[in-house]
């Protein structure tokens, strides 16, 4: 009786075991399954509606959540097309992506995937937009991921920008002038001025440059970039280095005791100064000048209430020879990518979608909106000033100084060194630490992937 | 006798200090969920004042947060911490029995599988588990008990085995001369016998799947379901960006009901507690 | 009459208690059991069987042998968050054990006011998860700004952050379960020890303390189980900051304790997550191993008694 028992119960484990094992083949099985009968019903079109697929996208950014939502159900009542979008958690979305995709037919079909070490994660997992027509509808190929074989792994869907953005009500009461600011040296004038000044102008010259979680991308990441921009166009680097030189770093420091000495916050307060306090001081007119990006701009003239007339953004200048001709930092880490596993109606379906989404008037106004503007031949003009600027320097003929840092080997890891160096730095540490962090770091971040 | 009494007055006026900074932190929390979050950031302690004074805003923003009604996340979490905390207490109470009381090989095993499961880290099994609760359809509020029994049956059967171990069988055995079958007699007997224990890992089994965040994020179908730490979790923007007055705002409304449940039978709690908490 | 418990056999109890009861195991076993493969036993062995290949999705992996095991013995950041993690175990179980023990000691010599005492102890205990994590980031930044820092530019500061986060949370639940050790001392027993001149730190020494080894038995499994298996705080108060970055360019990530340090492997590249999983498995073991330890050796001092 006892030994039927153990020997029932020890199946069942089994059986747990294998069940589990064995519904992933079988769901496998039933996609090409499915596909098969779907192309078989695709080919007469007229009498039989085409297989309908569906479309599951795992949106990264809570804040475009709700846009995301109504766009989706527009187009499931305009196409019968069931349209699913899931925003991650904020922070959590390698996580989320994680789990989603394990569950076969029903993974996302469409996902986030920016920069190298996402393409190197999911590599089987992205399907080839070469030939499709949301890829014909690019203006430009510059914001897409390619892998070694040529194969379009993602398309940039947006684009941004991010440079210095400044109060020109500020700079007016100060008795400066933007046409002033043309190289680093004129900018280390001016908010030297500035900050000698500031008691009685009652502003200072930099918002605080805050080190913490919500803040401190601004600096290992985008601030980051151009030392390693400079380095790499000097290179004609064009795929991700195993080493780099850090020919530049002086300047990086050049610009950092910038905005850390002259600014109303002391650098030994910076390590939990947050990213709200920078925008803050900004927004309520504390501050001249704030390094941040396009996408401050619906926060700067929604919840602060400023004029975009008095919003302008400059390019950041760190003492590079012939830096008067740059222009505004432009690329993305916004890219769409389809998931090459799905069925083949969904994989259809979804890109449908997207070229809906660009193509289309609601489309396209939601996400000249939420994203600003759009790579793509039917985008619409924003109202965001910051790209009339960053454009306005590209016809003048300046040169984009693209995101070098999409290249940076385990990009967490290494960012979060360089901010423990900038951090203790601040607080009266040796610069020699950050130049390790930063070069060093690379190398051997670059090893360990 | 006044030394001891005078002894005695200085140790209740020590304890009423003592207890009035232990519960500094949740006042905290209740004052900045109406602040506005810049002066939560510089100002932690502060009383609002008028300027930093927010009324229900924080409250407002938490509770729409994701576009998804905080009602319904509220809803979820409560169905899900009673529904897997009664199952697991019905169903470990009943196997610890069985265990305790025929003690083959196997229901060892089973038991010492269970103490083991008590170190696991969930990061080990949270793919994993993840998916196993897709593919047999465990992923609704309704079905993920069984996964919460699943995972949470080593520390309850631990705690029934071992104040079982301690009550005496003649009871039992008079049931059973009586001709009560196994199933009356643990209903009618044993289980009320157990009122302590149940109640002692009762409270640690509502407080985990109450306060639980990954598990239910990992399992439970994304696009349709969300749990209280689920919705605070999407306070929280992109780039590292946290509303932390919504955060306050959502904190103050989750413990809320722990806090007024617990108040309201807290004599019994801890009588449970005491009573089970040594055998165990 | 000395009552018949569960350590008496007897052929009575058998037929009469046993049989019926096993044959009834698909109700009173089964449920457990099948919940138990699904939610634990099937996870577990198949988290095993990753943490030996090289994986994207749990269904795409590729055996790959023993190598994410050489990876994470050979990875400082694991040795070193093993190294923080024993010692805010070690610590917290002093701590936690020491302050509940103390308290329940104190709330059973019968001062006005007790019940509300240990009603405000124990409703910490309430609140758990990322939820008790985000409140003490607060309190202690609103803290340490005053003094120009924070609790993550300093290691110590963050280890006692933990330490006291920990306790304020735990020292209400140990001390139910010493309270009601503390009850079950026979009053008699203490009496005739304090008419034969034994004090008060005599008769803890030797009569209280053994008597309710059962309750520091399961108190101190609890607290080290709870502090090897520390994450969603770990994760919101600190994050494993600050970090501390080596010549060669590492970071050394120094509060960072063993179930943080899994969690960032995870993630950190394309290849990373078997070892990951190769780093959960043996965090296992080690674990399994110290709770062991750790419960036969009280459970030793029980028995003596």
């Amino acid at each position: 009786m006892k030994k039927l028992f153990a020997l029932i119960l020890v199946a069942m484990m089994a059986f747990a075991s294998f069940a589990c094992t064995t519904a992933t083949p079988a769901a496998a099985t039933e996609a090409p399954a499915a596909a098969t009968a779907a192309a078989a019903t695709d080919v007469p079109v007229a009498d039989t509606p085409a297989a309908v697929g569906k479309v599951y996208y795992l949106n990264f950014k809570p804040e475009a959540d709700a846009a995301w939502q109504t766009l989706a159900a527009q187009y499931t009542a305009l196409t019968g097309v069931p349209v699913t979008v899931v925003t991650a958690a904020s922070g959590t979305y390698s996580e989320t992506l994680t789990a989603e995709m394990d569950k076969g037919a029903a993974a996302p079909t469409l996902f986030q995937c920016g920069n190298k070490a996402g393409l190197d994660t999911w590599s089987d997992f992205l399907y080839d937009f070469t030939g499709t027509d949301v890829y014909a509808q690019q203006t430009t190929k510059d914001f897409n991921l390619t892998k070694d074989t040529g194969e379009v792994a993602a398309i940039g869907y947006c684009y941004e920008c991010f440079g210095i953005i400044v109060n020109t009500a500020l700079l007016a009461q100060a008795g400066h002038s933007l046409a002033e600011i043309t190289d680093f040296a004129s900018l280390k004038a001016v908010a030297e001025d500035i900050h000698a000044n500031a008691t009685k102008l009652g502003f200072d010259a930099f918002t605080s440059s805050g080190m913490d979680g919500s803040s401190s991308w601004r600096f290992s990441g985008h601030l980051a970039n151009m030392p390693l921009f400079y380095e790499f166009r000097d290179d004609g680097v064009t795929a991700q280095p195993a080493t780099i030189t850090g020919k530049y770093m002086d300047n990086f420091k050049n610009i950092w005791d910038l905005y850390i000495n002259n600014s109303a916050t002391a650098p030994s307060q910076l390590a939990s100064a947050t990213g709200d306090q920078a925008e803050a001081e900004f927004g309520q007119g504390k501050a001249v000048f704030y390094q941040n990006g396009s996408w401050e701009f619906s926060n700067l003239t929604g919840k602060f209430a400023m004029s975009a007339d008095n919003l302008a953004m400059i390019p950041i200048y760190c003492g590079v020879a012939g830096e008067s001709n740059a222009g505004l930092c432009a690329g993305t880490e916004n890219m769409w990518a389809v998931n090459s596993k799905a069925a083949p109606e969904d994989i259809a379906a979804t890109l449908a979608f997207l070229n809906w989404v660009v193509t289309s008037d609601e489309g396209t106004k939601m996400m000249a909106e939420q994203f600003g503007p759009i790579p793509f031949k039917a985008a619409k003009e924003t109202s965001n000033v910051f790209f009339n600027d960053a454009n306005k320097y590209i016809a003048e003929g300046k040169y984009v100084v693209t995101w070098a840092f999409n290249y940076t080997p385990n990009v967490d890891t290494w960012r979060a060194g360089v901010v423990a160096a900038m951090t203790q730095y601040s607080a009266g540490g040796s610069w020699d630490d950050v130049v390790t962090a930063f070069v060093q770091g690379w190398a051997t971040q670059y090893a360990a992937q | 006798m006044k030394r001891e009494r005078i002894r005695k007055s200085i140790l209740t006026g020590f304890f009423i200090v003592i207890c009035i900074i232990y519960l500094m932190p949740v006042f905290t929390v209740l004052m900045n969920s109406f602040k506005t979050n810049s002066s939560i950031n510089t100002d932690t302690f502060a009383f609002p004042t008028a300027e930093t004074f927010t009324g229900t805003d924080n409250y407002v923003n938490g509770i729409n947060v994701g576009e998804y009604p905080f009602i319904k996340s509220a809803l979820y979490s409560l169905l899900i911490t009673v529904s897997s905390a009664a199952l697991i207490l019905v169903c470990t109470s009943m196997s610890a029995w069985y265990i305790s009381r025929v003690n083959s090989l196997f229901a060892r095993i089973v038991y010492y599988l269970c103490v083991f499961s008590m170190v696991v880290p969930f990061q080990m099994v949270m793919f994993t588990l993840a998916k196993t609760a897709n593919t047999l359809h465990l992923d609704t509020p309704y079905t993920i008990p069984i996964i919460y029994l699943g995972f949470g049956a080593g520390l309850a059967v631990f705690m029934f085995a071992g104040f079982l171990k301690g009550i005496p069988l003649e009871i039992e055995e008079a049931a059973a001369i009586d001709g009560c079958g196994p199933i009356r007699t643990f209903f009618l007997i044993v289980f009320p016998m157990l009122k302590p224990v149940l109640i002692s890992v009762g409270v640690l089994e509502i407080m985990w799947i109450w306060n639980d965040y990954l598990l239910p994020y990992l399992v439970l179908d994304r696009t349709k379901y969300k749990t209280i730490p689920i919705h605070i979790q999407y306070l929280q923007g992109s780039y590292g960006h946290v509303d932390l007055g919504a955060v306050m705002a959502l904190i103050v409304i989750s413990i809320a009901p722990i806090v007024v449940f617990y108040l309201s039978a807290q004599k019994y709690i801890i009588k449970g507690v005491v009573e089970g908490a040594v055998k165990g | 009459m000395k009552r018949r418990t569960q350590s008496s056999g007897s052929a009575l109890s058998g037929k009469l208690i046993r049989r019926p009861i096993q044959r009834m195991f698909p109700i009173f076993l089964l449920p457990t059991v099948a919940a138990f493969c699904i939610g634990f036993i099937y996870p577990f062995f198949k988290g095993v069987y990753l943490s030996f290949c090289k994986f994207t999705t749990t269904s795409n992996a590729k055996w790959i042998g023993i190598g994410n095991y050489i990876k994470a013995f050979s990875d400082a950041s694991f040795m070193h968050a093993f190294k923080f993690t024993a010692l805010v175990a070690v610590v917290s179980l002093l701590v936690i054990n020491l302050l509940a023990f103390a308290v329940a000691y104190a709330l059973t010599r019968g001062i006005k006011g007790s019940n509300t005492f240990r009603t405000v102890f124990f409703m910490p205990n309430l609140i758990g998860g990322i939820v008790l994590g985000y409140i003490w980031s607060m309190i202690y930044g609103g803290i340490l700004s005053r003094y120009g820092t924070s609790i993550v530019l300093n290691t110590a500061y963050g280890y006692w952050g933990l330490i006291i986060l920990m306790a304020w949370q735990q020292i209400g639940y140990m001390m139910i379960i010493y309270i009601a050790g503390l009850q079950s001392v026979p009053g008699d027993l203490i009496e005739a020890a304090k008419i034969d001149g034994a004090n008060g730190w005599h008769v803890l020494r030797h009569i209280t303390i053994p008597t309710i080894m059962p309750a520091i038995t399961i108190c101190t499994f609890l607290t080290l189980t709870n502090s090897f298996k520390l994450f969603d705080q770990n994760l919101v108060l600190n994050g494993g900051q600050p970090f501390v970055f080596m010549a060669d360019g590492t970071v050394i990530r120094s509060t960072e304790m063993l179930a943080l340090n899994i969690y960032n492997t995870f993630y950190l590249n394309a290849n990373s997550r078997g070892i990951g999983q190769a780093k959960a498995v043996l965090f296992f073991v080690l674990v399994a191993t110290i709770a062991l330890i750790q419960f036969t050796a009280t459970r030793r001092k029980e028995m003596q008694q």
